[in-house]
């Protein structure tokens, strides 16, 4: 299915639920005020549903919205954010009951910096984006230049392995099969892990020096739902609210240990990083050691318990003397 | 215009050379992905081609994300305080576009009010800006309806425009005035360039497309200030991060912490944020823990509050609030549609 | 770097009060040799431990944090050295991954009945510290 036959069920889909009563709040996307960007839809208006879009830019993970609003709500949900409102669900969180979800399923999302990048230009200088199945057509003053769509996907669409919503309720469309054979080009992972201990250091060292903690991070991410996170703690004072480089790298470090099995990498970190600080190399690794170590998967299973809170009586433990 | 000049963009390096032999200088820099004023290595000069505005505003030169203040210790013989160092230099801010000059005069009223603020004024005495007017303003500007425009010079010592081969300087200071007559390599300015000049102003003024209209605002805030509705609506998709705060030009809410490590200690002072819950929370509690008062506050200080007690809104119009926001929450929008005055 | 002479690591334990501190407490008895280069922090389960106190004592200036509980299956509460296992097993791994000495992590099972073996693990886990560079890990001030 094309994206506005996808976009025009969606809008039914969501008027009858609303008028049915169904739900009480509808959140989706609607067109952004800037070139290219949408932005989240948090309504009760069964009129606004006629704004809700879906295209290649339907980046926020909305499931961050549902352990704020009270009430039953219908949400758009990509295959990552599908994931999130399970993992929410098994945190008890919110009631499945509480959820309408509308997934989409989804064939990955197209990353502005990316495209900034690979044309030198910024997002307003550029005519129109268009994506055709594995081809997308960036044209600049009149003139269009193709490019293969891997080139301007978010590393974490390249690599997400789930792109259908598991868990929903109305599936907008035909399940999508994941991208192959496609290597990150901004998450270093690998290339970090060839470098030695100290390099590696001085990698994150040097990052978070530029962090500025604005948390956008943190209020990004369904995952990090404390009432109060321990960076705000004052007594005792773990860390400083002081963007000293160490307790940065701390809060990120700890923000990613109290996020294992919660994370469903959805990217949504390192895209709102306003000093562009490459999260997912962090966030991308617990999300594979999680998944080594314990062969789980964020948000696949609702009836599942987290996994912090879980344990098997034989578990390895070869790092224990 | 008489006095103005004339500069081949070829020979910015060589400007700059000369000046740094009396100021360190600070140009557009980036820094690992991200971009703002820093210190100039000499060569450099690059930034002419990739610099439309940087991400942190020059705000992070005089008021940084956290500082030192002073530093404290105990002995035997009692308590002693240490003065954190401040380097004493001569500085100049090259291609400060207008929205960040501005924001500076605005900020200068702020750290000036009641109490003077040390750190920033000192920061600031020293400064000389020079200006570098924009001709490709983002999507996000709306500069020209905040009474200033993206070749505003009010608030810089000398002004540069971007001519194409050459740059078009305009004095403006006396200060600016004083550099600009013991510098060589300028030419003096013909009729053409000022033509020049005032075309690439004029262009670039109707290049800025977003619009907010600022007429009674303060006004119309006040009377719209209990309409929790209104601010619900506005407010609910805000994620209470502190992208906006933080790197808004004139946003200047600071905490204050002491870092201590055995019976040495620190005090440092660190940007704040009035978008988080637990802003001000340290005598009592934030007395706004509902996001749609945190937003209002937000918009209110610049449009309400401060015009209301400095005559002037806290509000540039640079756009990385919508720039940058995570959300896309954006505040013309959320100007444009304060209920009008029944 | 080179080490100073005399250098000595500085390791902090964290012992469950039900195992690994009766332990600890039966090797003084016994009078295990052991070198005196750990503190300890007596906590209730080695599940109490949260990861934040492991790279708080780095921060700090420790050279190495050693977590200490009962064996699976004797936990007085039942599951908490279970927990604290998976959260170890993560926190160890990312903590290598950033670029932090695999060495200042460790972990041990001790029960209340074997001194002996507090004292063996006290003084290969000193030793291997010796083998790394005294923490300068959070020391650049930058």
């Amino acid at each position: 299915m094309k994206n506005n036959e996808i976009q025009q069920r969606l809008r039914q889909e969501a008027k009858t639920l609303l008028e049915q009563g169904q739900v009480e709040y509808i959140v989706g996307y609607e067109t952004g005020s800037l070139k290219f960007t949408t932005t989240p839809l948090l309504t009760k208006n069964k009129d606004d549903t006629d704004r809700l879009i879906v295209n290649p830019f339907i980046v926020n993970n909305l499931s961050v919205y549902l352990t704020e609003i009270k009430g039953k709500v219908g949400i758009v949900a990509k295959g990552c954010d599908s994931r999130s409102v399970v993992s929410l669900i098994q945190d008890n969180k919110i009631a499945r009951e509480d959820i309408v979800i509308m997934g989409i399923p989804c064939p990955g999302l197209i990353d502005l910096k990316k495209v900034e990048l690979l044309l030198s230009k910024d997002r307003d200088e550029l005519g129109n984006i268009t994506r055709d199945e594995d081809r997308v057509v960036i044209t600049i003053d009149g003139k269009g230049r193709d490019f293969p769509i891997t080139e301007v996907l978010f590393d974490n669409c390249l690599e997400c392995q789930i792109p259908t919503p598991q868990e929903y309720d109305i599936l907008l469309g035909e399940p999508t099969t994941p991208i192959s054979g496609n290597v990150s080009k901004r998450t270093n992972i690998k290339e970090l892990e060839a470098t030695p201990r100290e390099e590696r250091w001085n990698f994150w060292k040097e990052e978070f020096s530029r962090c500025i903690r604005c948390y956008a991070c943190r209020n990004v991410c369904p995952a990090c739902f404390c009432q109060r996170c321990f960076v705000e703690e004052s007594e005792p004072q773990w860390i400083l609210p002081t963007p000293k480089w160490q307790d940065n790298l701390i809060f990120q470090v700890i923000r990613n240990i109290h996020v294992a099995g919660r994370c469903t990498d959805c990217g949504e970190c390192e895209r709102v990083c306003p000093m562009n600080i490459p999260l997912r190399s962090l966030t991308r690794k617990m999300y594979e050691i999680v998944d080594e170590l314990f062969q789980y998967k964020a948000g696949m299973d609702k009836n599942a318990l987290p996994l912090l809170t879980a344990y098997e009586p034989t578990e390895a433990e070869d790092f224990i003397r | 215009m008489s006095g103005s000049k004339i500069i081949n963009k070829k020979d910015i390096g060589k400007l700059l050379s000369q000046w740094n032999e009396e100021f360190v200088i600070l140009v557009p820099s980036k820094e690992g992905d991200t971009t703002k004023m820093a210190k100039w290595d000499g060569k450099d000069t690059g930034f002419i081609d990739w610099y439309r505005n940087t991400v942190q505003a020059s705000k992070t030169n005089f008021f940084p994300p956290m500082e030192e203040m002073f530093s404290f210790q105990k002995d035997k013989e009692g308590y002693h305080i240490g003065l954190a160092s401040s380097d004493k230099h001569k500085q100049l801010i090259f291609a400060i576009r207008p929205c960040d000059a501005n924001a500076l005069a605005i900020l200068d009223v702020a750290f000036k009010d009641g109490y003077e603020d040390p750190y920033y004024l000192s920061r600031r005495k020293d400064t000389l800006l020079i200006g570098l007017g924009c001709i490709n303003p983002y999507d996000s500007c709306f500069c020209t309806s905040l009474g200033s425009s993206p070749f505003d010079s009010t608030n810089v010592d000398i002004m540069f425009t971007d001519i194409g081969e050459e740059f078009f300087i305009e004095e403006v200071t006396e200060a600016g005035k004083e550099l600009v007559a013991k510098t060589e390599g300028l030419r003096e300015a013909s009729k053409v360039d000022e033509a020049k000049a005032s075309k690439v102003k004029e262009a670039s003024y109707n290049k800025v497309t977003r619009k907010i209209d600022t007429r009674d605002i303060d006004k119309k805030l006040l009377a719209c200030f209990e309409n929790k509705d209104y601010w619900e609506k506005v407010s609910a998709k805000c994620i209470s991060c502190g992208i906006c705060t933080f790197l808004c030009p004139t946003c200047y809410c600071f905490d204050i912490n002491d870092e201590l490590v055995r019976k040495q200690g620190t005090r440092f002072r660190s940007w704040d944020s009035c978008a988080f819950p637990i802003y001000t929370e340290m005598p009592v509690e934030n007395p706004r823990l509902e996001k749609w008062r945190r937003v209002r506050q937000k918009v209110c200080h610049k449009f309400e509050f401060f015009p209301m007690n400095f005559g002037v809104v806290a509000c540039t119009g640079c756009g990385r609030c919508i720039r940058l926001c995570g959300v896309n929450w954006d505040i013309t929008q959320a100007i444009e549609s304060v209920p009008a005055i029944i | 770097m080179k080490q100073e002479l005399g250098w000595e690591p500085k390791l902090l334990g964290f012992l469950c009060r039900w195992c690994s501190y009766a332990g600890a407490d039966l090797a003084g008895i016994s009078r295990k040799k052991y070198p005196a280069n750990i503190e300890v922090i007596r906590v209730p389960c080695s599940g109490r431990v949260d990861p934040l106190f492991i790279i708080k004592a780095l921060r700090l200036g420790f050279d190495g944090v050693l977590v200490s509980g009962c064996y699976p299956g004797d936990c007085h509460y039942q599951t908490g050295n279970y927990r604290a296992r998976r959260r170890m097993a993560i926190t160890k791994k990312f903590l290598e991954y950033i670029g932090i000495e695999p060495q200042r992590i460790q972990a041990s099972w001790v029960s209340a009945s074997e001194g002996g073996k507090f004292a063996e693990v006290v003084t290969a886990v000193t030793k291997e510290l010796k083998e790394i560079e005294h923490n300068q890990l959070f020391a650049d001030e930058k």
